[in-house]
Formats: C-alpha cells, sequence, structure tokens
C-alpha cells in the first residue's frame, strides 16, 4: 500500500486524472474513487450509477457522485461495458468513505481495448507527482482562505 | 492584461425557473465545448421553490400548497436541498473551468471557498460583516444569508449557484416545505427565523435587488482580478438554452425524476438535565439532510447553528454524528450537555423517522 503524503493509493491500481481507480483482473477492471477524493469530499450522499450493460469510453462520464451539495463525476478510467455494479452503495454510500478500495467499489466493466489503454492512466512516479501537486493546489488555496 | 469574463445580467424581469435554470445549465457548457471565458449569470426568478438534483420532490415540497398559491417548482442540476426563490433573493450561476487560476483544481472544499469569498467581499461593500459558515453556507452572527452549490458536469467545466437573500418570506417557506416542525406552525417560523437573515433585515433598509447584484459584481472583479462584459447568450447559447428548456426544465421525467436516496423525517425528545431536547430530523438516505435542534436549554443562536452545520450532508451513522459534533463541540456550548447526550436524542430522532 503506497502512501502518498497521508493518502493511501495502493500500488497494484491504476489512477484516472478525475480520481477513478481501477483494478485489473483479466479483461474485468473494478472500479471506485480513491482515497484523495474521498478525503477531499467528504461524506458521500448519493451515488447516481449508470446501468449494466451500459457502453462507456475512457474518459467518460459514467456516474454522479454528490457530497453535501458538490455534484462531483465519476469518470470510467477505461472503456467497455458495465457488467455490475455495487448494489450496496443503494444502502449505505458512506462505503466509499470508509473502504474506498474494498467494500466502496463502484462498478465493474469488462474492457475492450485494455492494452492500449492502461498506458493513458497513471501509477508509480507519475501518480506521486499528480497527488503531490493536488495537495500543493489544495493547500494554496486554503492558505489563500 | 486584465482578463474579460462575460456577464450576463438581468436586471428587467424575474424569470421562470425554466428558463434562469436552462441559462445556468448552457454557462459550464459554453465554457467547455463553446471557447467562452468564464460566465457571470445574476437575475431573479419569479416565486418559486427549486430541489436539488437528487433530492425527492414529493418528499420535499407540498406540491398541491405550491399549485395554490401559483408557486412554481423546478429541480436544478446542482446538489443540496429546497430553496425558496423570488423577485427579491439574487439567482447567481456561474460557469468556470475547474483550472482556473484562484480556483482550487480537485478538491472540493477549496473551490467553495473560493466563491464564498466572493460572497463575503459582496456583503462587505453592503456594509455586512459575515463568514463562511463551511461547507455551503454564508452566515451572518450564525444566520444563513447566502447558500452554494455546485455540479461538475462538462469536460474541465463547473457550474455554481448561489441564492443570495435581499428578503425573504418564512411564512411561505413554511407553507409549501415539508419539513418535520410543520405540525408546531409557530415554533417553525421561530426555528426558521433564528436560523436565517436577509440583506435587508441586516441593514435595516429596503436596499435594491440591484445593488446586491451590483456588489457581487464588483467583487468578482476584485477576488479574480479581472472585469466583466455585459453580454447576452449567442445563437449557439440560445440553441442550448432552448435544448435545456425542453428536455429538463420543461419535462416531468426530470422534475420529478426518480433518481434520489430515500428522504424521511424524524423527532426526537429527550428529558437532560440541561432541560428538554427536541431535535427534528431530515435524512437523505443514510445521511443527515439537515437537523433542528430546539428545546428549553440555555445556549446561543451561534452555538447550535454550529452544532447543526457540523451534521448537515454527513453520515447518519452513530459513530459518524458522535464524532462530527465532537469536532465542533465546545464546553457548554448548550449548558450542562455533553456530546453523547446529544447524540442520543438525535438517534432518538432517527428511530422515529417516518417515510414522507
Amino acid at each position: 500500500m503506497a502512501n502518498i503524503k497521508g493518502y493511501n493509493m495502493p500500488d497494484e491500481l491504476y489512477y484516472h486524472k478525475d480520481h477513478s481507480w481501477a483494478r485489473v483482473d483479466g479483461n474485468r477492471v473494478t472500479v471506485g474513487m480513491n482515497d484523495f477524493f474521498q478525503k477531499e469530499a467528504g461524506d458521500i450522499v448519493f451515488v447516481d450509477l449508470p446501468e449494466e450493460e451500459e457502453e462507456v469510453s475512457q474518459g467518460e462520464v459514467c456516474g454522479k457522485i454528490q457530497s453535501r451539495k458538490w455534484i462531483g463525476k465519476l469518470v470510467a478510467p477505461v472503456s467497455g461495458e458495465i457488467v455490475e455494479i455495487n448494489e450496496e452503495l443503494e444502502e449505505d454510500t458512506s462505503l466509499i468513505n470508509s473502504d474506498p478500495y474494498g467494500e466502496g467499489w463502484i462498478l465493474v466493466i469488462e474492457a475492450s481495448d485494455l492494452e492500449s489503454e492502461l498506458g493513458n492512466l497513471m501509477q508509480g512516479e507519475a501518480l506521486v507527482s499528480f497527488i503531490e501537486a493536488e495537495i500543493k493546489r489544495a493547500e494554496e488555496e486554503r492558505a489563500k482562505g | 492584461m486584465v482578463a474579460v469574463w462575460r456577464l450576463f445580467k438581468n436586471t428587467q424581469r424575474s424569470v421562470s425557473t425554466a428558463e434562469g435554470l436552462a441559462v445556468d445549465d448552457t454557462l459550464p457548457e459554453s465554457v467547455s465545448n463553446h471557447g467562452s471565458p468564464p460566465i457571470l449569470h445574476l437575475y431573479t426568478f419569479i416565486p418559486s421553490v427549486i430541489v436539488g438534483k437528487y433530492q425527492d420532490i414529493e418528499a420535499a415540497l407540498k406540491l398541491d400548497r405550491c399549485r395554490a398559491r401559483g408557486i412554481e417548482f423546478n429541480r436544478r442540476s446542482t446538489g443540496g436541498g429546497t430553496v425558496i426563490m423570488g423577485p427579491e433573493i439574487v439567482a447567481l450561476g456561474l460557469g468556470i473551468n475547474v483550472d482556473y487560476p484562484g480556483l482550487e483544481n480537485g478538491g472540493v472544499g477549496g473551490v467553495f471557498e473560493s466563491m464564498a469569498r466572493v460572497l463575503v467581499g459582496a456583503l462587505e461593500r453592503l456594509g455586512i460583516s459575515s463568514h463562511f459558515q463551511p461547507k455551503n453556507d454564508i452566515e451572518v452572527s450564525g444566520k444563513k444569508i447566502a447558500g452554494l452549490s455546485a455540479a461538475a458536469d462538462t469536460g474541465n467545466s463547473l457550474l455554481f449557484h448561489t441564492s443570495f437573500l435581499v428578503d425573504f418570506d418564512i411564512e411561505l417557506m413554511t407553507d409549501i416545505m415539508n419539513t418535520p416542525v410543520e405540525k408546531l406552525s409557530d415554533k417553525g417560523y421561530n426555528c426558521f427565523s433564528r436560523r436565517m437573515t436577509t440583506v435587508r433585515e441586516e441593514l435595516g433598509e429596503k436596499i435594491p435587488v440591484e445593488s446586491a447584484m451590483e456588489a457581487i459584481q464588483r467583487s468578482f472583479e476584485t477576488e479574480f482580478s479581472i472585469r466583466f462584459r455585459e453580454d447576452q447568450p449567442d445563437q449557439w447559447e440560445k440553441e442550448k438554452i432552448r435544448s435545456f428548456i425542453k428536455n429538463r426544465y420543461t419535462n416531468r421525467d426530470w422534475i420529478f425524476s426518480h433518481k434520489h436516496p430515500r428522504a424521511r423525517m424524524g423527532v426526537g425528545r429527550l428529558k437532560t438535565r440541561a432541560g428538554l431536547l427536541e431535535i427534528y430530523l431530515s435524512l437523505s438516505g443514510s445521511s443527515i439532510e439537515s437537523l433542528l435542534i430546539t428545546g428549553d436549554f440555555f445556549s446561543t443562536t451561534d452555538a447550535i447553528n454550529r452544532l447543526e452545520n457540523a451534521l448537515k450532508w454527513t453520515s447518519a451513522r452513530e459513530e459518524k454524528i458522535q464524532e462530527n459534533l465532537s469536532r465542533v463541540w465546545q464546553d457548554n456550548m448548550i449548558y450542562g450537555l455533553d456530546v453523547p447526550t446529544l447524540t442520543k436524542a438525535i438517534l432518538k430522532a432517527k428511530a422515529n423517522q417516518v417515510r414522507l
């Protein structure tokens, strides 16, 4: 488990710049929101999910997540067909906060072009630089306030 | 060189909910897909009530009372709860890119703080001292005067909504909204009047709505070091506006959308050594949408407001309630009471919840 300045970002996952993560298991890709997102967003109060069997493209908005009065985007990290939705979230959206990489998973995509698309996602050093830049921006903004 | 933003300013007439909300939804679209700089839309609605994108409109509102009083109702595309709008409440829509200098990218809290600074600055220009009450409100001495909501939808851009109270009709609010306090009408009125204020109430004079719009406009210019160019929607934008009116704001499927968490309300009463505690709780799925802490204990409006705010839009699980209350708790916020007892009263309201 990589820890980047207090944010848990597991090494084995791939990360999209809009804060979704992807866990690859063959062609099945489980998707959720990362620890940075859930900490910044605060308590998640509603998740507006797509239907199973919908086709999504990498980078496409495939769901909405409301925290407080903010509605944020769930962006598909890879292209493919949505084959599973986490129905537990209908009852308890706080799973995204309490266990973002476990019980708080959001959906599963049967990927259609995994090999070429994984290169567009972040891991390792690229991820560390990205998260550090996001933290810096957040800190600068708070300092101004 | 000073950056120039566009300003759609409507001081001529109050608009329908469909028109106002459709223009607002066009703002981030235009910024993201039509090459526009940020656009600020300042206007007023006809008497109306607008629910958040993921609210159960039938649970939130007494629709028969809205119809009887000629109050329009609709659903906006940003989050949060019910807002009453009208000719004396400034409606603000802003479309802006998430990476615009001065707006924080990635975090929700910082983006709201940027917007809050603008509104606090606008109130300052009007002679009112206010502060940001995280996470979504602007307050004057513990009373709400403006609320913020937002959505990220199109590409890299955001839509902000604000309602800025120049004047407000609490009687109308208690008549058309479903609240857990409704059976106690006088108490309901008092609960809300102690939690809200307006520009006119604070100043003790009937300043025009246009002065509030002007103050907001100037505050944006100062905060972001920009200037505005007054403008109108172009052809591309007009087409978008027409499409949003047709597909969203006059479309029953949008207005009565069933994509929302379950709405429930409950009342909890608990005798404590501090006095009788009465909690009025509105739940949205597994979260607290709002709550009112009342009773015959000793406290201040400011303290009660801080406690209520600490719980709004947070998880209704016992450990989270305790944790969130403890974060803001100070000795004798409610004289003679402690966090576990207050939590117990809130859980009692939760246990008494009924579906509307």
